[in-house]
Parts: C-alpha cells; sequence; structure tokens
C-alpha cells in the first residue's frame, strides 16, 4: 500500500469499484447536484452512458459521476524548529519591515491580509518572516501564483533562503511525484489536488490571467487552506472582488508604495505611430526601429511585447534582418513555446539583447537593468493591470533605479490612460 | 452568442445567406473562427494515394513502401487536415483525458465530406476493449456515428496496444489485431459494394492496412477505401 502520509492534505479520485479502506480518509461523490466536488464547476456533459464528467478539471484526469474523491486527513506534525528554518541573512527596509512585522502578528492573530506593493517593492523577502513563523510552529504553509514562470522564480529564492525546510515545488510542466512538504510553492491549478492542507496561503500575483475571475481557482484556493488557516494576497493592482473583502472586513490591506530601493516607478513614455508596425513587405517602421537601435546601443537587455503569439515569428524575422549586421541576439518567447522556460533563462544570463515575448512576461519575473518597449499597448489584450504590470519590470535594481518604458500606439485608449494614471498616483 | 469547446470563449458564428432563405436546418458551429483556422486544411500538391501533403512527387514516400509491400495493391486514403500542434492537443484531450463532448469538434471537421461521400458501407477501424473501458466510449464511433451510419464490421482483439505510443518503426511492425465479427449482419451488396474505412489519424498507414487486408480476406470482392480527418 501507498504510504498514506506523503498524501497528507491531498484529494484524489478513485473508482467506484476500488473498495480499499484508506486510514484517515474521507470519500465523497466527486460529482454531486450537478456540481464538480473537486473544482467546484457547473457540470453538464454527458459520457454516452449518461454518467456527467466534468470538462473543467479534466486535465487532472476525468472526473465521472460515480467516481469518489477521496481526501486525506492525516495529521502530519513537523518538527519545531526556533528560527523557523531559515536562513536569509537580509535586512529589510523600514517601510517592507513594517508590513512584514503586521504580516507575521495578522497570522498569529488568524487574520486574513492584503499586501498591495507597488511592482519592484520586494514583497518576495517580506514573506519571509511570516514563512519563518509558521514553520517555527511546526504548521504547513504553501505559495501559490498563477504563472509557472514565477514559480520558476520564486523556487530558488526560497531554497536559498529556507535551505533547512522542505520544499516541494508542482506545476503542470514538470512531473513531480506527490510529496510531503512543509513549504509548498506551485501553481494555483495545482491547489485543486489539495484539500485542507494548508495553515498558511500565499497567493501571489492574484489580479493575474487565469486565477483572476476564474470561479474554479477560487474555488481550489478556498478548499486548499485548512478551516482555521490563513490566507494572504499579494498584488500591485488590487481587483474589485478582493477590495470589497477588505470593506467588508473578512481582509486586512496592507500598502506599501515604495519600491524596497526607495525610488520611483518608472513612468512610461508614449509614442503614436500612424502606419502600421509593420508594413505589407514585412518591414518594421522606421521609427519603432530606430527606438530599438537606440536602447541595444545603451546596453540594456530589451523586453518587447507582442500582443499575439502568431506575431511574434513575424517581428522575429523582421527584426533579425534588419539587424542582422550589428551582432544583435535576438530571440521570442510565449506560453506555447516548448523552450520557454530556457529561453528566459538565458536571456537573463545576458545570452540575448532582446527577447520578444507576450504577456507571460508581464509579471512576477526580474531581470537586472532591463528595459521595455510594448508594440501595440491599444491591443485589448492589454489590460490597464497588465500595462502597470510590464512597466514594473523597469528600474528594479538599487543602482538602476530608471529605464525606458515605451507604449507604442496607434490609438490612445482608456487602459493606457488608466495605468499611467495608477502609476503617477503611486509615485505621490 | 456561443461558448467555442475549444477556447471556452463566447462568439457569434457567421450566417451564410443561404442559411436565412434555406428550410434546412444547418449545423450549428461549435468551435469559433480562431480555433477552427489552427487547423490546417491539405492543400496543394498531395499524394495521389493517400492525400499526404508534399513538395513535389506524385506519390508519397509511405506509399510508395506500401505498393512494393503489397504489390501495387494500394489503399486509397482521403484526409482533409494536416496533424499539426492544434490537432495533436485536440486528439490528446479527446482521446487521453477523455474528453466525450470534443467528438463534436471533429464531427464538425469532417461533416462536409463524409454527408458528401457515396459508399455502400462505412466501416470504422475498432478501437481495443481496454481502452474503450477505460474511456467509456469508443472514439471512432462517437465522431462518425452521427454521421453516417455505421457498420461494426471489425473487432480488435485485447491486449493490441495503441499505435499512439509507438514510434514509427514499431508502428509498422504492429502485428495484424483486428478480425472480422462474424455476428455482424450484413447487407448482402456489400460483398462486392464500396466499402469507407473510417479513421481518425492516419500516420504511417499501418492500422488502415491491418483493417482492409482482414476485410480482404474475407469479402475478396469488396471496393476498399478509407478516410482520415488527419494525414
Amino acid at each position: 500500500m501507498e504510504d498514506l502520509t506523503l498524501l497528507s492534505g491531498r484529494q484524489w479520485i478513485a473508482n467506484q469499484e476500488d473498495s480499499s479502506i484508506l486510514e484517515d480518509c474521507s470519500k465523497v461523490p466527486v460529482i454531486e447536484n450537478h456540481v464538480c466536488n473537486r473544482c467546484g464547476s457547473k457540470v453538464e456533459c454527458k459520457l454516452p452512458s449518461g454518467k456527467l464528467y466534468c470538462r473543467a478539471c479534466i486535465g487532472l484526469g476525468r472526473a465521472n459521476e460515480g467516481d469518489l474523491l477521496i481526501r486525506c486527513h492525516r495529521k502530519v506534525a513537523f518538527p519545531e524548529l526556533s528560527d523557523g528554518g531559515m536562513t536569509w541573512r537580509g535586512q529589510l527596509t523600514p517601510l517592507q519591515q513594517q508590513i512584514s512585522d503586521k504580516l507575521v502578528i495578522n497570522f498569529k492573530q488568524k487574520q486574513n491580509s492584503l499586501v498591495h506593493a507597488v511592482t519592484g517593492a520586494g514583497k518576495t523577502e517580506m514573506l519571509f518572516q511570516l514563512i519563518a513563523e509558521c514553520m517555527k510552529k511546526g504548521k504547513r504553509a504553501c505559495i501559490a501564483t498563477p504563472r509557472i514562470d514565477v514559480v520558476n522564480e520564486l523556487f530558488p529564492r526560497f531554497e536559498v533562503a529556507f535551505a533547512e525546510i522542505g520544499i516541494g515545488k508542482y506545476h503542470g510542466r514538470e512531473h513531480q511525484e506527490p510529496n510531503l512538504d512543509q513549504l509548498t510553492i506551485c501553481t494555483t491549478h495545482q491547489l485543486l489536488k489539495f484539500y485542507e492542507a494548508f495553515d498558511l496561503l500565499v497567493i501571489d500575483e492574484v489580479d493575474s490571467f487565469p486565477y483572476v475571475g476564474n470561479e474554479q481557482l477560487h474555488f481550489a484556493a478556498k478548499n486548499a487552506v485548512k478551516k482555521d488557516g490563513v490566507r494572504v494576497y499579494l498584488t500591485a493592482t488590487p481587483t474589485d472582488d478582493l477590495l470589497a473583502e477588505v470593506k467588508q472586513g473578512k481582509i486586512q490591506i496592507l500598502k506599501l508604495n515604495r519600491r524596497f530601493h526607495g525610488g520611483l516607478l518608472p513612468v512610461p513614455r508614449e509614442k503614436l505611430f500612424i502606419k502600421p508596425f509593420l508594413n505589407r513587405q514585412g518591414q518594421i517602421h522606421v521609427n519603432l526601429l530606430s527606438e530599438i537601435i537606440k536602447v541595444v546601443k545603451s546596453e540594456h537587455p530589451l523586453l518587447i511585447f507582442i500582443p499575439r503569439i502568431e506575431q511574434i515569428q513575424v517581428y522575429l524575422a523582421a527584426l533579425r534582418k534588419k539587424l542582422a549586421n550589428d551582432n544583435v541576439k535576438i530571440a521570442g518567447v510565449h506560453a506555447q513555446d516548448p523552450q520557454r522556460i530556457e529561453k528566459v533563462a538565458a536571456f537573463r544570463q545576458r545570452k540575448y539583447d532582446i527577447l520578444l515575448t507576450t504577456t507571460i512576461l508581464e509579471r512576477g519575473v526580474t531581470f537586472k537593468n532591463v528595459w521595455v518597449i510594448i508594440v501595440a499597448a491599444d491591443d485589448p489584450i492589454y489590460t490597464a493591470d497588465s500595462l502597470v504590470q510590464i512597466a514594473g519590470r523597469v528600474g528594479r535594481a538599487k543602482d538602476d533605479k530608471t529605464g525606458l518604458v515605451l507604449y507604442c500606439y496607434h490609438r490612445y485608449t482608456k487602459n493606457i490612460r488608466i495605468s499611467i494614471k495608477q502609476i503617477k498616483e503611486m509615485n505621490k | 452568442m456561443r461558448r467555442c469547446l475549444l477556447c471556452e470563449q463566447e462568439f457569434i458564428p457567421p450566417i451564410r445567406f443561404a442559411q436565412i432563405f434555406s428550410l434546412k436546418t444547418f449545423r450549428q458551429p461549435k468551435i469559433c473562427f480562431h480555433c477552427l483556422n489552427q487547423f490546417e486544411k491539405l492543400t496543394g500538391n498531395r499524394c495521389s494515394i493517400c492525400s499526404k501533403m508534399m513538395e513535389q512527387g506524385i506519390i508519397c514516400a509511405d506509399c510508395q513502401k506500401w505498393q512494393k509491400k503489397y504489390q501495387g495493391e494500394v489503399l486509397h486514403n482521403f484526409s482533409l487536415y494536416r496533424y499539426n500542434s492544434a490537432f495533436h492537443d485536440l486528439m490528446l484531450a479527446y482521446k487521453r483525458r477523455g474528453d466525450y463532448v470534443l467528438r463534436e469538434v471533429l464531427q464538425e471537421l469532417s461533416w462536409e465530406y463524409l454527408t458528401k461521400a457515396e459508399f455502400d458501407c462505412y466501416v470504422p477501424v475498432p478501437t481495443s476493449p481496454e481502452h474503450r473501458a477505460k474511456r467509456q466510449f469508443d472514439t471512432i464511433l462517437a465522431i462518425y456515428g452521427d454521421i453516417v451510419p455505421l457498420t461494426r464490421l471489425l473487432a480488435k482483439k485485447e491486449g493490441s496496444h495503441a499505435q499512439g505510443e509507438k514510434n514509427k518503426e514499431e508502428r509498422l511492425k504492429t502485428p495484424q489485431s483486428f478480425f472480422v465479427d462474424k455476428t455482424i449482419k450484413i447487407k448482402e451488396n456489400i460483398q462486392i459494394g464500396k466499402v469507407l474505412l473510417l479513421d481518425d489519424i492516419y500516420t504511417t498507414g499501418r492500422t488502415l492496412y491491418h483493417a482492409r487486408d482482414c476485410l480482404t480476406s474475407s469479402f475478396p470482392g469488396m471496393h476498399i477505401e478509407s478516410f482520415s480527418i488527419c494525414r
């Protein structure tokens, strides 16, 4: 038999014929009254047998009507460490320290918090003492985020900061056997596999796709925390539903509107284009090209945001042709790119000068000294929130607090206006 | 407004002029324009035997091998789409995850051709009993059953592995695993009739050739062709 202790706090699907008796586990029908108990979605689709099945969480294995959802409630005690296993010895700024202290107090008092901090405020560092407090008591914590790239970015930082703690990393692109980790770092989709597992659940970048407005993931996040567990949300642009909960007093809001280095957020420059960015011959607009060349000459790595995946290749070809003589290394990356992780890592090591990307790199990632150009900032894919996030990639280092954020547009949209207003407001 | 089965986004299906004035009921599209465009139609120069898209030439390398193996007795196959990554994802969701409603997408892609096809009999390529039990549906039957009347002449032996899990060489070495189901009642004219074998993907042709061999050994007079959505 499997060791059930490793599956503590997890839930999985079993066939009805499977009659094995599992200690410390409860069984519920996975589909009840047209609702999936694993992901909370309404279930409408039927198999030829007439049995319902859930499409929404089918990626984790199909949940059929009649199947059982097994939930493991086994209690696990982790060793109590006096320092919480924290090996991080860095210093927080006074503003960061304030938030960090408040998070620890809120955790002790079982109060949920929402940290509203500008991009580049050093949110990750502010979590360390909170996680240490949780580890100290031998309790279990999880940091979840909607983006795989952010998971990959957070994991090594926590590995260094908590060298004595077993940390699990889970996301859909990497197969990982379920393990019992005191600290779990995963995507929000992975939360569907947990049930009342965590004493502390931190959700980073709550305002980003696919978590925002996704009822399935909100359901999963609710289920994954213990009944008396604490939730912490981190965001640079709080969503309306969270602000509503703040108003109802369910969550306490903690604001931090200075970057950790004390510098201001770079305010985007705007540039109107009349002719298309790429003409029919596949040639790039002269003014856009000159802006790009300016950045390359300044020796800053450049992120160029392109609204649609299929355009990446076209821009890539056009740029490579124009910059062929200058020995500029360019790559393109998007969500479906199998080499996505490698390319992002290579860009971080300055192996590329220019990286063309879709919104996958809009948030949660830090590239040293990077500058940003958004092509077609008026595209409906860019909400005001994502524009703020993209602008927030720039000027994150202590020794390089400013930089170029350039919005290239044909039409001045409401989202462009709001995003600039938000950035200026946070700079006040 | 309808919800696309693939991207879950709402879309407005295009209305054709004929649709407004016709008394016929039209088939409602199940996927949006963007998702439909991801499926690449087979166009241009194609293999005259199996429909594969080629730069040049008349017969593709796969078919040349079959020609040698069967002394010219090749199986004519018709396909509509290229097996690209969008199709791969669709088949993965449909077959491996068992997302049964996606059959409607595959129906949408093959509907037009099959309703115009003129064959005496349509024979689906069978799924192995184990896979059928696991998925709780037969993948091929589920697609074509609603479009044309099917005659389930073929059955598959137990314990035969799925082609999708093998590489090209292993696929080609797969032994015959089909047999003719003698319990099925057939129309008399089928002995010499035109039969269309139905499958989802034509990769090496191994499966469809096995299916054809199996049929010709029992019904030597049959004229057999095949259809698969993808090549």
